[in-house]
């Protein structure tokens, strides 16, 4: 008989995290995959956060080369500023800084890997540890009994029972749907991302990009674009919510590949693409509707993903975690009501996904106004931040004249800057410092010091010399 | 540099139909011409109609289910075991 205590749709990270921690909580548990195997409907850059390694050390050491070929530490991000002329204007490179806390993410930033090895590997803890994958096999619906949730039916007619469903299936939940939870997102609320593969050999990523293995291009012509670096090949990709599209999304991503840049990159990497992706992606400032009777949605399916990036296969590993223990004591106690159930939210609320989400609000709005509004901020941003970081670098007039040059630059662009910073970095800043926004934000008190700040900065030339003007 | 699209994604047979566009319900408002990356939304004489290759095209990202706020359009994942195989993603 098809009948069990827990069914799981969807074997991505969340799903098969949560099969893994049932099966050893003695639950008969068994878990879907609508591919042939796990992993072959999924993309997604891969960096997987430092935080996987240190919540699910067991699991993450035996994360290794020889099981996952692709695996490539990513130690140092590049960030490329693109001007509106389609110029890269300037880049920085970045290590972990000296304030990181946590030992190991001072050497690495991310493990890079495809999802075509990383999803079979996370899969095989949970059938390990005694529950039953079944791959190519799509669920469709949900069974109900009396009103309750009492299963799910795949496309060929097939039923399991269980009492209780996790929906692991990730951005476009069929649990989500025909639970009611949630029939779409709101255009806000999930994001388009699609990539290119590139081959490349793997000596040649090792001389050019030696250990600088991610990559964001901040565009003023196109949504920030990353570049994360495998074994033997990378990924180009970007994204933004459903509202923003105005041409196709390959017309942006084609954009970054022909920067001149960009050829020149491809040309010394020896790059090919490979393979073409796309795939949603929920981006939202909170998660909502995560649970009913019966029912319980974790990572994507539940709109977990990090508000400010979207990391989410440690948000999908974390609540499933969550959901398995929950619905333990749900199958120990009898009890799968939605009240019952509601131990899930209280359960994440307190992990750092939680803590993530408490300033959810203000990290989405900051990362939609600057690199997902290309021409609206990062056209303005990149010539400002280039200025500051790099108008120092010209030969053509006494570096003071050169300093005055830059600070009247930089000030020019303050009609811009300052109404940005105002709705958008106090207040995150308020969020994070727990401070009274009203205090920081209060407008009458930010004109009295802004002008002042600025004032302090010189106005005129101060005269050194009888020949500079 | 135009990259060919030709050939860079690997497919299964036998998905059997999984999207499909309720023309009653369509009020016009092109947003799945914009979403789609395969570019197979198109538009004749004002009406609304999806690629008849769709199936052998489709990257299944589900986009154009997703952006369409007047629900006319329909879609489930392809047949288990069926449609796009993604090796490098
Ligand atoms: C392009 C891209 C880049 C990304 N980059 C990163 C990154 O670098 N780092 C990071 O942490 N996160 C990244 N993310 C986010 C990350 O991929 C997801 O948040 C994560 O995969 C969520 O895991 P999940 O287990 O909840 O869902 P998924 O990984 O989506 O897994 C759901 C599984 O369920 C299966 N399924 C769906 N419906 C059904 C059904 N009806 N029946 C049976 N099976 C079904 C699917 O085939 C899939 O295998 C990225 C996402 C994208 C799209
Ligand atoms: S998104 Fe929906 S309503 Fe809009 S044009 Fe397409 S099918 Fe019609
Ligand atoms: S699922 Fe994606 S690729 Fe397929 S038709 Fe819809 S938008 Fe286009």
């Amino acid at each position: 008989m098809n009948t069990y205590d827990l069914i799981i749709v969807g074997a991505g990270p969340g799903g098969s995290v949560a099969a893994k921690i049932a099966a050893e909580k003695g639950l008969k548990t068994v878990f879907f995959e609508r591919g042939r195997k796990p992993g072959e409907k999924n993309s997604s850059g891969c960096g997987l956060g430092p935080r996987m390694f240190r919540d699910f050390p067991e699991m993450m050491k035996k994360l290794t080369p020889e099981k996952c070929h692709s695996m490539r530490a990513g130690v140092a991000a590049r960030n490329y500023f693109v001007n509106k002329d389609d110029i890269v204007a300037g880049y920085i490179m970045a290590r972990p800084t000296e304030s990181v806390s946590y030992e190991p993410a001072k050497s690495w930033i991310t493990m890079n890997v495809y999802r075509s090895e990383f999803d079979p590997w996370i899969a095989e803890f949970a059938t390990d540890a005694g529950a039953e994958l079944k791959t190519s096999t799509l669920i469709i619906d949900l069974l109900k009994e009396n009103g309750k949730v009492s299963g799910v039916i795949d496309d060929k007619g097939e039923k399991y029972k269980a009492p209780i469903v996790i929906g692991a299936d990730g951005a476009v939940s069929t649990v989500a749907q025909k639970s009611g939870l949630r029939s779409k997102w709101s255009q806000n609320q999930v994001t388009l991302t699609l990539q290119y593969d590139f081959q490349a050999p793997s000596e040649k990523i090792d001389d050019i990009m030696g250990d600088e293995t991610l990559a964001v291009w901040w565009g003023s012509n196109f949504p920030a674009s990353y570049q994360v670096f495998f074994n033997d090949g990378f990924h180009q990709g970007l994204g933004n919510w459903m509202t923003w599209w105005d041409k196709t999304p390959l017309f942006y991503l084609n954009r970054v590949v022909n920067l001149k840049y960009y050829q020149r990159l491809l040309k010394i990497l020896d790059a090919k693409p490979r393979e073409l992706q796309a795939h949603l992606l929920p981006w939202l400032d909170y998660p909502y509707n995560t649970y009913t009777d019966g029912i319980i949605l974790i990572g994507d399916a539940g709109g977990f993903p990090c508000p400010l990036e979207a990391e989410g296969i440690y948000p999908a590993m974390v609540t499933g975690k969550i959901a398995a223990e929950v619905a333990a004591e749900a199958v120990s106690s009898g009890d799968f009501s939605k009240e019952s159930l509601k131990k899930f939210d209280e359960g994440w609320k307190k992990t750092s996904i939680g803590e993530e989400f408490e300033a959810g609000a203000e990290l989405w709005n900051i990362w939609k106004a600057l690199p997902f509004s290309p021409k609206e901020t990062m056209s303005w941003f990149v010539p400002m931040i280039m200025e500051i970081l790099g108008g120092i670098f010209d030969w053509s007039q006494p570096h003071g004249k050169r300093v005055r040059q830059i600070i009247s630059h930089v000030k020019s662009y303050m009609p811009k800057a300052t109404p940005f910073i105002m709705k958008n970095v106090f207040p995150l800043v308020a969020k994070i410092f727990e401070d009274d926004l009203d205090k920081i934000m209060d407008p009458k008190k930010i004109m009295k010091v802004l002008p002042k700040l600025l004032d302090m900065l010189p106005q005129k030339k101060k005269r050194r010399g009888s020949q500079e003007k | 540099m135009k990259i060919e699209l030709e050939g860079l994604t690997k497919r299964i047979p036998g998905t059997g139909e999984f999207i499909s566009i309720n023309s009653l319900k369509c009020n016009n408002c092109d947003r799945c011409l914009f979403v789609c990356v395969m570019n197979l939304w198109r538009k004749k004489e004002g009406k609304i109609y999806l690629a008849e290759d769709y199936q052998s095209k489709c990257l299944e990202c589900a986009a154009c289910f997703q952006v369409c706020d007047a629900g006319a359009i329909m879609f489930k994942y392809p047949a288990g075991g069926t449609g796009i195989v993604i090796e490098k993603g």
